[in-house]
């Protein structure tokens, strides 16, 4: 085989591993992001958090919210809901840019595999 | 309210289901830490070759043989090599009326639990939830039998994992299922399914649609966490606590790439490359 086209191939084998793997990471930062609390279900993304400061600034202490299963759940003490979805979102979004960081750095496709 | 896992393990001549559903139940300790019951045909199987099994498996429910249920199909172990085995997957509609839990999560042992996610379905408040648009481990390939029963048919809903509630509702779920079962030859016409093949995936699927008064609709709701998807093409290449390596055929033919799964839940169809990987999980035990 020409070597110009061997050396292709094989980046393009990297570049399909690479892809791959970062939909994977992306996926897996989905996942992470879906919060449940008292049997509602919550995708914690800045739209949530918006809303949840928005009513907090407009001294709401509790609140009513609709869940991603359509269901109407009642949060008691919405500060507490506010401190747990940040901590959802900022442990998950940091972990996301590690992995993320992690496979930018690498130049195989076996280290790739091996994050 | 008892809560708990049902695996079901019954073996054909080269699958042993029983090695995997220990294995399955050794990641389920590790990450639900619940109970665990384990449905099979011969028990002393269980208690002879896997000395060890009551560290993971807490009760065995004795299934009873019933050959004519027995079908056969076709198993890949990589992208070329084949097998016709037997395929003995007739009991699952059975899990309503075995299972000694009020609140049940049925497994496939070929599907490993890599984290703690599948715990959030207690907390729901749903008498049935179960996997729809599972996400392939390779997400290049677009392998279109993990979305439809058939092309022109209705969504498929996965029964490799699924919460239940001991309920009226559900009763009344599991025994549609079995008629649906008994009278297979006339539902797979009406919903289009090609092949004689009875796949419990259809039957849920099926029972599902008609539930909701043959309409697509949002019961049940979806079980907590991704499911992600391997095929019987894909091989399972080492697991490493958490960590899965598979080997995929990609374009074009012949080669061959790598996939990382990370704490992850992954569906494992490549049934001998996973018993290889148990095999050596095993050896310390």
């Amino acid at each position: 085989m020409d070597e110009r086209l061997e050396k292709a191939l094989d980046f393009s084998n990297f570049m399909v591993t690479l892809n791959n793997q970062r939909k994977l990471i992306y996926e897996k930062f989905l996942e992470n992001s879906v919060y449940y609390e008292r049997g509602g279900k919550f995708v914690v993304n800045k739209e949530l958090i918006n809303f949840c400061n928005t009513l907090l600034q407009k001294n709401q202490t509790s609140a009513i919210f609709v869940d991603d299963n359509n269901t109407p759940i009642e949060i008691d003490d919405l500060e507490e809901f506010l401190d747990k979805i940040l901590n959802v979102y900022f442990t998950n979004v940091n972990e996301y840019l590690i992995k993320f960081n992690e496979l930018k750095e690498k130049r195989t496709s076996e280290g790739l595999l091996n994050i | 309210m008892k809560s708990g896992v049902l695996l079901f393990a019954v073996n054909n001549s080269q699958i042993d289901y029983v090695k995997q559903a220990i294995y399955c139940a050794k990641k389920i300790k590790e990450h639900l830490n619940l109970p665990v019951a384990l449905a099979t045909e011969s028990s002393s199987y269980v208690k002879d070759s896997f000395p060890f099994y009551k560290k993971y498996i807490d009760s065995i429910i004795e299934l009873k043989k019933n050959l004519s249920t027995y079908q056969t199909r076709k198993f890949f172990d990589g992208a070329y090599t084949e097998k016709i085995l037997l395929w003995k997957n007739h009991t699952r509609p059975d899990c309503y009326d075995i299972s000694p839990f009020d609140e049940t999560l049925v497994i496939d042992v070929d599907f490993i639990v890599c984290n703690n996610d599948l715990l959030n379905c207690f907390e729901l408040n749903e008498d049935f939830l179960i996997y729809k648009d599972p996400i392939d481990i390779f997400k290049e390939r677009e392998f279109q039998p993990f979305n439809r029963v058939s092309d022109k048919s209705i969504n498929l809903r996965w029964a490799t994992a699924f919460y239940f509630k001991k309920s009226k509702m559900t009763e009344a779920y599991f025994n549609l299922i079995k008629h649906i079962k008994e009278n297979w030859s006339f539902y797979k016409l009406i919903y289009q399914i090609p092949g004689s093949l009875y796949r419990n995936d259809f039957a849920f699927s099926i029972a599902i649609h008609i539930l909701n008064g043959f309409q697509s609709n949002d019961w049940p709701k979806v079980l907590p966490g991704n499911m992600y998807v391997s095929t019987d093409k894909d091989i399972l290449y080492e697991i490493k606590d958490n960590k899965l390596f598979f080997v995929i055929e990609a374009s074009p033919p012949g080669n061959f790439l790598g996939v990382t799964m990370s704490n992850s839940n992954v569906h494992v169809m490549n049934k001998f490359s996973l018993n290889r990987m148990i095999d050596i999980e095993f050896k310390n035990e």
